[in-house]
């Protein structure tokens, strides 16, 4: 039971950590990008190239893997933001996916189709108290989350750019109009978004393996989450998530592990019927 | 009718016809069955879509479930003439359970939520293997027939698949010049004006939700009734993508644009095959362009062709 | 009084968070008049309006159309029992011909059948000819007949004015609420609006203006109703209201804080 709720957290924080990226992005341009589950992949991928294939040290493979997907995040913004800039929401969801399709084949070129390990970048014998089994990977995901919440929290609500970012999204333009560079704050907020889904990959990858075509059902779980927490709430994304581990490791145990990916769904829609604003409300409102 | 609308639609039906009569290779007129079938999907599809304006994510698990109801019915000996009428039911059940409670939802809640369906449909299909067959799907389906006559051979299927097509597409054109469909474009260009002109959009939105799985529910009756093997595969979230994307590429809210968006990006796979795993990479950058660069899809390019040859 | 009147609300309050927009309005509208309101920017207009159809429902009163309460139906059921409207910011169905904008209205009181719009038969065809030439009728009032089958994006500003008239029309109303219907028009466009409002009333339609500009509405209003902050200040003929001291302090007052 104690080390169902440990594993379903440690999961949980991984889904947390997708739907924060999802929400810096949603927070500052209003868009959900469906392709962020690929972003993730890709997270993982670059992980292995630098830690696996060039054997760099694990500290070195995280942050080119952190530098490369700010690249990543910035070019995505560049190819799927921009060129739809005020279109229907319904057409940026398209866009969004069909770009997920283009990275998870990408991926599919580079590095094939065949699962692989990532080690974890701590080592240690896990914690153990009153039967629970707490590993060091499981123990250092749940400090990365904390620390990214943090961060995300102090920037969002203390530096230049949190302010930046809320006006540039309750206004694009009129925040043009007064001065605030609101390319560069875009860009800024698809690069940190690519970034956290990037470590996210990171995280995962010595859970799981990776393969090319693992983002899309964690990308998916994201979205739960968004849902579930309501889009662009902070608190909202991480209790989602670790919500959705929690009831996908129980379902799972005790439900049937087979419709494991079904809870997630099952949950999300049992709470838009109820809530259609999500259980945490909406941050933007539209006019009627 | 003006000749600028009858001509383009008389030089198809010929070229439909004639197709049959120019190739006997078994497996191209196959992949133009299949190819029909989608494009019925995708009309169906354009009623929720191109029309109201409602994202739908759902479609392929309808035409699942139609399939898999006729498979599952056929298999069992239940007489074919009884399929298509059990796979109607079961995709207007499921379709009135889908979307009474979700179609009030906006965009990004109602993809996710038709997403999710599509994905339950999926891990049912796929987990309830004695029935369904699991992953490795139901094969030797019972053929179409009535009464011991029934289509022989895929040339004859195809004539049936392109006959049904037909059919249709003319209930779609029907219903589109009817005061639902105007009610339907109504509602998707300005929800609060239709409402206070007396649409229900409300119930205009789940009517056209219906229709649209019922029009998926039947082409995957006759999917399952004449390719006779089904799996998982055929009807998974990567299929819903699929179809949205011919409904984007051909057009939307145009019935040519529908059957043209289908049938040319069922086939097209297979055309350029060479490219192997490039083929879906350069796939999603071409749906990306046209979003882009033509909203309106191939269809409204085609419009725009006389206009050019005309100022010229 | 009451048994004449086409519109009775009592009480209608609508608050936004903090705000009172409506604080307990009454409103009698007797049948086959031009009733007006009027009001500064933000005094509750559109508000009223807007719970009236039901675009944006009331948080209390009652609200009656001959005699059949609406408070809280759906717009589209108020629509039906005869109350139409046009919006300040023009919606008109883009994707649809002018022809085709008007029928959407028009068929509001026709029953629908799949079953008959499949087999496109007898009873199809004849709903539809019907729908038509009633749609034909109101283009042909707001003189846009010529303009049919174009889409209504092509049509300049103040003829997309006209064609949500035909449209409110088309649906056969006994009341139709105008939200500034003169905005946005020039001198001869507002002439020709006011020529159709007359044969409207002519017609033996019940017309609720909303008008920001107030000489506008003086000469064709029967009554005028004046809102100030949510609340109704004044109410009478047009002559009466504009010499009512609460009315002048209300707009002059407004004016002198803006300057």
């Amino acid at each position: 039971m104690g080390q169902l709720v440990v594993n379903g957290l440690a999961l949980g924080s991984i889904y947390a950590l997708v739907a924060l990226g999802l929400l810096l992005i949603f927070n500052t341009v209003q868009i959900v990008n469906f392709a962020q589950g690929q972003l993730l992949m890709l997270g993982a991928f670059i992980g292995i190239s630098g830690a696996v294939t060039h054997e760099l040290p694990m500290a070195l493979a995280w942050a080119s893997t952190m530098l490369a997907m700010a690249l990543i995040g910035i070019v995505f913004m560049v190819l799927v933001y921009f060129p739809l800039r005020g279109r229907p929401p319904f057409l940026v969801i398209l866009t969004t996916i069909a770009m997920g399709i283009v990275l998870e084949n990408i991926a599919l070129i580079i590095w094939g189709p065949l699962p692989v390990s990532l080690p974890s970048p701590v080592r240690g014998p896990p914690l153990r108290f009153a039967g629970v089994v707490i590993s060091m990977h499981q123990l250092f995901i749940f400090c990365t989350l904390a620390v990214i919440l943090l961060l995300q929290y102090l920037m969002l609500t203390k530096t230049r750019f949190g302010i930046l970012m809320q006006a540039t999204a309750q206004d694009l333009h009129t925040a043009r109009l007064v001065g605030i560079p609101v390319n560069r704050t875009i860009a800024v907020a698809f690069a940190f978004g690519a970034i956290l889904s990037g470590i996210a990959g990171l995280l995962v990858a010595p859970i799981f393996l990776a393969e090319p075509t693992m983002g899309g059902s964690l990308g998916l779980k994201g979205f739960v989450v968004s849902v579930i927490g309501g889009f662009g709430n902070l608190p909202g994304a991480v209790i989602g998530g670790l919500f959705l581990g929690l009831i996908e490791t129980f379902g799972a145990r005790y439900i049937s592990s087979n419709f494991r990916d079904a809870y997630a769904f099952i949950v999300m829609i049992a709470v838009l019927v109820a809530w259609p604003r999500g259980l945490f409300g909406e941050k933007s409102s539209e006019k009627v | 009718m003006t000749v600028k609308h009858w001509f383009p639609l008389a030089l198809g039906v010929v070229v439909a016809l004639l197709i049959p009569a120019v190739t006997h290779d078994n497996y191209v007129i196959q992949l133009l069955n299949i190819a029909i079938l989608n494009a019925i999907v995708v009309l169906g599809l354009n009623f929720a879509t191109g029309w109201v304006g409602q994202i739908n994510f759902g479609q392929a698990a309808f035409y699942g479930l139609g399939a898999y109801t006729t498979g599952i019915a056929a298999k069992a000996g239940l007489p074919w003439i009884t399929t298509p009428f059990l796979s109607v039911v079961i995709v207007m059940a499921a379709s009135l359970v889908l979307g009474l409670p979700t179609l009030r939802l906006r965009t990004y809640y109602l993809a996710m939520t038709t997403i999710g369906f599509g994905e339950i449909v999926r891990l049912i299909i796929v987990h309830w293997e004695p029935v369904t067959g699991g992953t490795s799907g139901l094969r030797a389906i019972p053929g179409i027939g009535v009464f011991g006559i029934g289509p022989q051979g895929q040339v004859q299927h195809y004539y049936l698949l392109i006959a049904v097509l037909a059919i249709a597409a003319l209930v779609a054109a029907r219903i589109r010049q009817s005061s639902l469909g105007r009610a339907m474009i109504a509602t998707k260009d300005s929800e609060i004006a239709a409402e206070q002109s007396g649409v229900d959009t409300t119930r205009t939105k789940l009517i056209a939700f219906m229709i649209g799985a019922v029009y998926a529910g039947l082409a995957g009756c006759l999917y399952a009734s004449s390719i006779r093997f089904i799996s998982p595969d055929s009807f998974s979230g990567t299929q819903a993508i699929l179809l949205m994307t011919m409904l984007i590429v051909g057009g939307m809210g145009s019935i040519p644009g529908c059957i043209i968006g289908a049938v040319g990006l069922t086939i097209l796979p297979e055309a350029l095959r060479f490219l192997g795993q490039w083929y879906l990479v350069l796939y999603g950058l071409g749906v990306i362009a046209v979003i882009v660069l033509a909203p309106g899809g191939l269809a409204s390019l085609a419009s725009r062709l006389p206009r050019w040859a005309g100022a010229r | 009084m009451t048994d004449q009147a086409i519109i009775t609300a009592r009480g209608v309050t609508r608050r936004f968070g903090g705000l009172v927009a409506l604080d307990d309005v009454d409103l009698d509208v007797p049948k086959g008049i031009v009733q007006a309101i009027i009001g500064p920017n933000g005094s509750g207009k559109t508000t009223l309006l807007n719970a009236l159809s039901g675009a944006s429902h009331a948080d209390a009163g009652s609200i009656r159309i001959d005699g059949k309460e609406i408070f809280r139906l759906r717009p589209n059921r108020i629509a039906r029992l005869g109350l139409a409207r046009t919006f300040q910011n023009i919606r008109v169905f883009s994707n649809l011909t002018v022809l085709e904008n008007v029928k959407v209205a028009a068929a509001c009181n026709t029953p629908m059948s799949m079953l008959n719009i499949m087999l496109s038969n007898g009873t199809q065809r004849q709903r539809e000819a019907e729908i038509e030439s009633t749609s034909r009728e109101a283009l042909e009032i707001v003189s846009l007949a010529a303009r049919a089958d174009d889409r209504p994006t092509q049509l300049p500003y103040a003829q997309q004015r006209l064609l949500e008239i035909a449209r409110a029309l088309a649906s056969k109303p006994k009341v139709l609420l105008l939200d500034e219907p003169a905005a946005g028009m020039n001198m001869t466009e507002s002439m020709t609006l006011l020529d159709t409002i007359a044969k409207l009333k002519g017609k033996g339609i019940t017309i609720l203006l909303v008008e920001h500009n107030v000489r506008l509405v003086m000469g064709i209003s029967d009554r005028v109703a004046v809102l100030d902050f949510g609340k109704k200040i004044a109410e009478g003929a047009p002559s009466a209201v504009q010499q009512n001291p609460l009315v002048i302090e209300a707009y002059l007052g407004r004016r002198h804080r803006h300057a």
